[in-house]
């Protein structure tokens, strides 16, 4: 039976961590120092059982090493080394802290105190009067020597040295396990040869600086592991354990000496450490662990391999567990996985190897130690040092929590003999109480992990759903099915609304989902909107509008609306290009917090799926008035027509002052603002052709088509209202039965504008064949409106004849490459006036270039036959 | 296109504000550390840039081209003493293609050389002339740096030309008008001038040093002589001394050589290349006065603090340093570290009999080792022996000077260092070719374990002729026994390897080893038997010099005092026969330097 643990909490500080490099660091007096990975580090005062005082410092904290000599610490932050005078601020402090005892006082570290500027140091190490500072550099570890000043004023630290080592490629392990355990770091160590301290001239300006990083190896392991050069240059060693796994070592004071391999762990190395101390106080047994639990034991074999002389053992051996952090002891290695706290017995493992006979049996005992470590049952300690062993041989650790707690641990006598059983009663209550402790604590954990894989789970179903959505949409884009098939599809439907009395175009999305899936959180449809034409925007940057909207589980045969303001009358550039996608993004996914805390890069990233691309125009955008409607709008709303037809007024008498201040005379004896017109000319054979199918599914409207009368009117509604590309023009309050092929409309400029359709004869004068044609009048005093309604209604054709094309095959096509000419004319032109109004030039330039397009308009009657 | 008039103005005024703040930044540079600089110069650099791209964010004309070049002068200065070359060079390609458009020729070349010839041509005589030829320069400096030397031979006629045109200080047309015009054109962040002299001496001292080393040592000597007339500082004055100098000491005329690099030293007293070079020809020579002075000198001038740069004028943004990166140049002005000159003048003193001197050296030398300032950063590899050899050289050196303790002390630790790690047994292998290479490159683990023993072995050695100093026999005799128990541990792989030593000039790394063991082997057994000698036991003392001689028939000293037992014994025939051998041995083989001491 073991002994248990009395856990002694000292104190508690705001943290919320486990994932960073978490350290302590003794040996100030009675004071302690922790580091927490974040911008602060925690003075805690043995003797008052407090935090004293808060350093604060410009940036999160890698590391942090101290010079008990001269009361100094250094600290490697993200951007710089910086140097605190400890026993300055603390003075400073304690003088301060006289009234206000009881809340920890607050220094902030300037930036007077940086003393190297090299940025991202991940460890530091103090040797003597050289400070050692490791960091990676794009392609290599650089390890770089700075001398410290003698005068603790002086601030200079001289770069005087650099050592490279390249990086290889990062040992593969679970990017989960990196991810939630200590963030990954490098050691830092010295490794001074035993008789150092015999011989060495500066005994004692090396004693000041060993610490809790500085050990002593027995001098035939130091031979053995970095040289006899090192050991007669009483050189010390610097060893460093890398991210990749790698131990390496510098003999310091050798000349021409280099970054040399002694051994790979393949994990991450977070610890190094030397232990089994004899009694002239030099360590016998170096000792490396790695993240995910792999420990290298190096000692002595006196007896090498074919009687030779001694060599350097190395055992490696697993120990259960990650390992979070360690520390040691005169023969102990304690480790914590965060579940548990370990203790590996080294002196065991050598004391089994010496009782036993030499050879293949030695590596095997040692592997076995190596397999045993004995529990301590306490849990989530994520930083361990200044083990401590009492005169009763109880030895006494100093943790951080995972929860943010300084703990005193005070473990039972090393190997407690079997007489334990017989314990009074006191001491059984309060390891039962022990015990309570730990199973809470344990249960804690355990709903804590019950949650994080309950949360994973979430998220790889999620995640799946999101592939089998992508895998569904990109199927389609290859299958090319006709919209109405496809799984996911969005349609548009355009309505004027009118608020604030102001009339707005809002375009109301539907998106039928009608796909096996529920599209939910992480999801978004998006929408942009951007202005056809580019050259309206004088300036060169892209007009166009992002909506998004996210999903909030749309469940499969459901549909979802929104809506969109596209524009306000007057301020709109049609037509329009609106083209919609599905979002996915991770970043949603994960919940804000934790993307902000790990992953900076992840947020934009997210899966965009194109649903559709389609085209709104001027006929999406008019708004009908029907011949009744216009009399009710003059007399409800007198004050929006009234401020319309003003409207109308000043910008005609605004063209024509500027027309006639710039030109003078001339212009004078121009006309009054003629009303620009434009017509498209059809076949009404083909028109007849293509409007059948739609009006055969009624059953007695066969007959009517033939009536040309009839024929016109089903034109005019077809081009009204029909669902071109899945966008319609939504129902203008009731649904307006066009009793005549003339409607009247105001645009999305605000001007108005009349469509008419009516049946004529064109064929007569040129040719003997006499051609029924139905004509498209597009009539408006606003030539922009007469250009963009033009374009729509050639559009409109064209689908139409492309849907006729497809029974009526050959003859047709001429016709089509007529209109095709005619539309690409019309675009020309709008760009044309776009660019006339965008540019600036002179308002007679401006004139003289509308005047030319609108005669080329007038000039070419679009003839389709 | 139109632009209004201001632009040209604004953007001039702010190309000559930044000269301005960067000047100052350079005349108060003196104080301010490297890092200051560096990062002053990015500064500038980025808002040259900055300027430059909205210059040239419209299309070339004529009356802008002259500001335009003058920014992507300065530029390129920056960038260059950044030593981002590449981005200066495209800056100065884009710009000459710019010039060409303004002069309505177009550039379908890719090919730089080209490019320049036809920039040039088509600027020539314009007011652009002077400007393209700036930037000139800086391809120029950019090959320097670059160590394109061929394409400055390319364009020699351009260059010299370039020369003498931007060295007279005015490009074309009469002064008056010139200098009217210079007086309004942009400032420049290094006078082209002064570029060009650095270019100039810089370019000679390249050559020199590739001319060097090709083997064309003579025609580099006429360059190098003719450069070293130029007007430039005095410390690339003293480099075209010292590279006259390696160029004649290649002609094997050594006292001219001396002369130039006294010359050199003259000019500059912190060329400590010269002082060097001039060592290596003392020691060529055979004059060990002169060495020994010239190490001395040298290692003194090593361990003086870094010298600050001398400020003449300001310090320019192109540092000579920059321009002279060629590796055949570096090669030629290497300077081994202090501690190997310490080294080397130690072990000169000891050998040429100035031995108290010499231990004083050894002392210095081992103490510097041991001091705390002492720190692995010696990039090169040290020419240093390794330590324990080091030991022993200044151990056997104590003994010279007749302080056997000291000496023992130092063999001490030696042995405590390396008995441990010797092995029961050690074979050692027939030589093999290809083994040869760096033993601090070896892994420690698997530390040469020959080495360890023949360490162990001399320092035994070593103490053993403390003792026989002391007239210890005894503990003489215990010492030489110890070495000779260690030096039969290691066996010889090949059995019909011939026990015979090499010649001395082999270099191989086991071959060395075995020629070490052999000799070792011979003088222990020989002074073993020496010291029974003196102790009057004449059969174990003929056995060891026998045997010794059979080990290392080359050593005299064996011989001599087999003849001396044998005498003794009274076998005087045999006597006479072995000091008439002995005698007509010819001696002289080199030794390993340890042990051709005794």
């Amino acid at each position: 039976m073991e002994g248990r643990c009395a856990v002694e909490t000292w104190a508690q500080f705001g943290f919320s961590g486990g994932s960073y490099k978490v350290k302590i660091l003794c040996g100030f007096g009675t004071d302690v120092l922790i580091c927490t990975g974040t911008e602060e580090i925690y003075v805690f005062s043995k003797r008052e059982r407090k935090i004293t005082t808060v350093l604060l410092l410009p940036a999160a904290v890698n590391d942090l090493v101290g010079n008990q000599d001269k009361q100094l610490i250094y600290v490697a932050c993200r951007s710089g080394v910086y140097r605190v005078n400890l026993q300055f601020l603390l003075h400073r402090d304690q003088s301060s802290q006289a009234d206000a005892s009881s809340s920890p006082a607050e220094l902030k570290i300037s930036q007077e105190c940086l003393v190297v500027g090299a940025d991202e140091v991940s460890s530091l190490l103090l040797v003597g009067s050289v400070l050692l500072t490791l960091c990676q550099r794009d392609a290599s570890w650089l390890l770089t020597l700075y001398k410290t000043p003698k005068q603790t004023a002086s601030t200079s630290h001289k770069e005087f040295g650099s050592f490279n080592l390249p990086v290889v490629s990062a040992v593969d392990c679970g990017a989960a396990e990196s991810n939630r355990g200590p963030r990954k770091g490098s050691v830092l160590i010295c490794i001074h040869s035993g008789d150092v301290e015999a011989s060495s001239p500066s005994n004692a300006s090396a004693e000041s600086t060993v610490a809790q990083d500085h050990f002593h190896l027995e001098p035939l392991l130091f031979k053995l592991l970095f040289g006899v050069e090192a050991a007669l240059a009483k050189s010390p060693v610097i060893l460093c354990g890398l991210p990749d796994g790698r131990l390496c070592f510098l003999p310091l004071r050798l000349p021409g000496s280099c970054l040399r391999v002694l051994h790979s762990l393949e994990q991450p190395v977070c610890f190094v450490g030397a232990s089994v101390v004899t009694e002239t106080g030099h360590a016998q047994c170096l000792v490396a662990a790695g993240e995910q639990g792999r420990v290298a034991l190096i000692k002595t074999d006196k007896a090498g391999p074919e009687g030779g002389s001694a060599v350097a053992a190395f055992t490696e051996g697993c120990v259960p567990g990650p390992v979070w952090c360690g520390c040691m002891d005169k023969s102990c290695f304690y480790y914590s996985t965060g579940a548990d706290l370990l203790r590996l017995d080294l002196l065991e493992g050598s004391f089994a190897r010496e009782s036993k006979e030499r050879g293949e049996e030695t590596s095997g005992m040692t592997a076995a130690a190596l397999q045993s470590p004995s529990s301590l049952n306490v849990c989530r300690v994520i930083a361990l040092a200044e083990p401590a062993c009492s005169t009763a041989g109880d030895v006494q650790l100093l943790g951080v929590s995972a929860r943010g707690q300084l703990q005193r641990i005070c473990l039972p006598a090393g190997r407690v003999d079997e007489g334990s059983s017989k314990l009074p009663s006191t001491q059984v209550s309060r390891s039962v109480r022990d015990l309570l402790s730990a199973i809470g604590d344990v249960c804690e954990r355990a709903s804590v992990l019950k949650t994080v894989i309950k949360s994973k789970n979430q998220f790889l179903r999620l995640l799946n759903h999101a592939v089998s959505v992508s895998f569904l949409l990109m199927a389609d884009t290859t299958t090319d099915l006709p919209i109405k098939e496809k799984p996911i599809r969005c349609h548009f439907e355009t309505s004027w609304s009118r608020l604030l009395q102001k009339d707005s175009l809002s375009l109301v999305c539907f998106l039928h989902n009608s796909s096996p899936f529920v599209l939910e959180r992480g999801w978004m449809l998006s929408i942009t909107v951007s202005p056809l034409s580019y050259s309206s925007s004088p300036a060169g940057e892209s007009s166009s509008t992002n909506f998004s909207f996210p999903f909030h589980d749309l469940r499969p045969g459901q549909t979802f609306e929104a809506s969109l303001p596209i524009a306000a009358a007057g301020d709109a550039s049609f037509p329009m290009t609106v083209s919609c996608s599905l979002i996915f993004s991770l970043s949603s996914l994960l919940g804000e917090e934790e993307v902000a805390a790990s992953f900076a890069g992840l947020q934009s990233s997210c899966i965009s799926l194109p649903l559709s691309t389609l085209t709104v125009d001027w006929l999406h955008a008019l708004q009908l008035n029907s011949p009744t409607a216009t009399h009710k709008m003059a007399t409800v709303q007198p004050s929006s027509a009234a401020a319309d037809s003003i409207q109308t007024f000043l910008s005609s008498r605004q063209l024509r002052c500027s027309g006639r201040t710039n030109r003078g005379g001339e212009s004078a004896a121009k006309p009054e603002p003629e009303k620009y017109s434009a017509s498209v000319w059809v076949s009404s054979e083909i028109v007849r052709d293509t409007l059948k199918p739609k009006k055969s599914s009624n059953l007695d409207a066969k007959e009517s088509i033939r009536d040309p009368e009839d024929l016109c009117l089903s034109l005019l509604e077809r081009l009204l209202s029909e669902d071109t590309e899945g966008v319609k023009m939504g129902c203008q309050g009731d649904k307006i039965a066009l009793s005549t092929s003339v409607a009247h409309a105001r645009g999305p400029n605000g001007a108005a504008m009349k469509l008419s359709v009516k049946e004529i004869n064109v064929g007569e004068e040129e040719s003997t064949d006499k051609e029924a044609t139905i004509e498209v009048q597009i009539e408006s005093s606003s030539l922009a409106a007469v250009c963009g309604l033009h374009h729509a209604v050639l559009r409109r054709i064209q689908t139409l004849l492309q849907s006729a094309t497809e029974k009526a095959a050959s003859t047709k096509n001429v016709q089509i490459l007529g209109l095709r000419r005619a539309l690409q004319r019309a675009e020309i032109q709008q760009s044309q006036i776009s660019g006339a109004f965008g540019e600036v030039v002179s308002t007679v330039q401006r004139d003289r270039l509308l005047l030319s397009v609108y005669q080329e308009l007038r000039r070419n009657p679009l003839l389709i036959v | 296109m139109y632009q209004p008039p201001s632009l040209l103005e604004k953007w001039s005024q702010e190309n000559n504000e930044l000269v301005n703040k960067c000047k100052q930044q350079e005349a108060g540079g003196g104080a301010v550390s490297q890092d200051h600089r560096q990062s002053s110069l990015r500064w500038c650099s980025s808002e040259f840039h900055k300027l430059l791209r909205k210059i040239q964010g419209i299309p070339p004309h004529v009356d802008h081209s002259q500001l335009e070049l003058a920014v992507v002068y300065n530029t390129c200065v920056c960038f260059t003493a950044q030593s981002q070359f590449s981005e200066a060079e495209l800056l100065l390609k884009e710009a000459t293609e710019r010039v060409l458009q303004v002069t309505g020729n177009n550039a379908d070349t890719s090919d730089p050389l080209v490019l320049w010839r036809a920039g040039l041509k088509s600027a020539g005589n314009t007011a652009l002339h002077p400007h393209v030829l700036y930037l000139l320069c800086l391809q120029w400096a950019l090959w320097l740096a670059k160590c394109q030397l061929e394409n400055i031979g390319e364009l020699q006629e351009q260059m010299s030309s370039l020369c003498e045109i931007v060295c007279d200080g005015v490009g074309d047309g009469s002064p008056s008008e010139a200098k009217g015009r210079l007086s309004k054109s942009p400032l420049l962040v290094m006078e082209p001038k002064r570029l060009t002299e650095l270019l100039q001496i810089c370019t000679s001292i390249a050559q020199g040093a590739e001319k060097l080393n090709e083997g064309r040592s003579s025609e580099a000597l006429s360059d190098l002589q003719a450069a070293s007339a130029l007007p430039a500082t005095r410390a690339l004055v003293a480099y075209t001394h010292l590279l006259s100098g390696s160029c004649l000491a290649h002609m094997n005329r050594p006292q001219m050589a001396l002369q130039c690099y006294k010359k050199a030293l003259e000019t500059d007293s912190r060329c400590v290349c010269a002082l060097y070079r001039s060592m290596l020809i003392y020691r060529q020579l055979g004059n060990t006065q002169a060495e020994i002075q010239a190490l001395r000198l040298l290692h003194s001038t090593l361990m003086l603090p870094p010298a600050t740069e001398p400020v003449l004028g300001g310090i320019q943004p192109l540092s000579p340093s920059l321009l002279l990166s060629s590796q055949s140049l570096s090669r030629l002005l290497s300077v081994p570290s202090a501690l190997s000159v310490l080294y080397s003048l130690a072990l000169k003193c000891v050998l040429s009999g100035r031995v108290t001197e010499g231990v004083e050296h050894y002392l210095d030398l081992l103490a510097a080792l041991h001091s705390e300032d002492q720190h692995a950063v010696d990039a090169e590899v040290s020419v240093l022996p390794r330590m324990p050899e080091l030991y022993l050289e200044a151990g056997t050196a104590l003994l010279f000077t007749r302080r056997p303790a000291d000496c023992m002390a130092f063999c001490n630790e030696v042995i405590s260092t390396t008995l441990e790690l010797v092995p029961e047994k050690v074979v050692l292998e027939e030589p093999e070719e290809g083994i040869g290479g760096d033993a601090r490159g070896l892994s420690v683990e698997g530390e040469d374990k020959v080495a360890m023993l023949l360490w162990a072995a001399a320092a035994y050695l070593v103490q053993g002729h403390c003792h026989a100093h002391l007239k210890d026999w005894k503990q003489a005799v215990t010492h030489y026994t110890r070495c000779i128990n260690l030096l039969v541990k290691v066996h010889l792989k090949n059995r019909d390897f011939q026990p015979q030593i090499p010649a001395a000039d082999v270099n191989v790394k086991h071959g060395k080893d075995l020629c070490t063991l052999q000799r070792m082997k011979g003088l222990s057994l020989a002074w073993r038997g020496i010291s029974f000698t003196q102790m009057d036991q004449l059969r174990e003392a003929l056995r060891d010099l026998q045997l010794s001689l059979q080990a290392f028939p080359d050593y005299t000293g064996a011989g001599l005092w087999c003849g001396e037992v044998l005498w003794r014994l009274g076998r005087k025939h045999e006597a006479a026969a072995c000091w008439e051998k002995t005698w007509s041995l010819t001696t002289q083989t080199s030794v390993e330097r340890y042990l051709i001491l005794w």
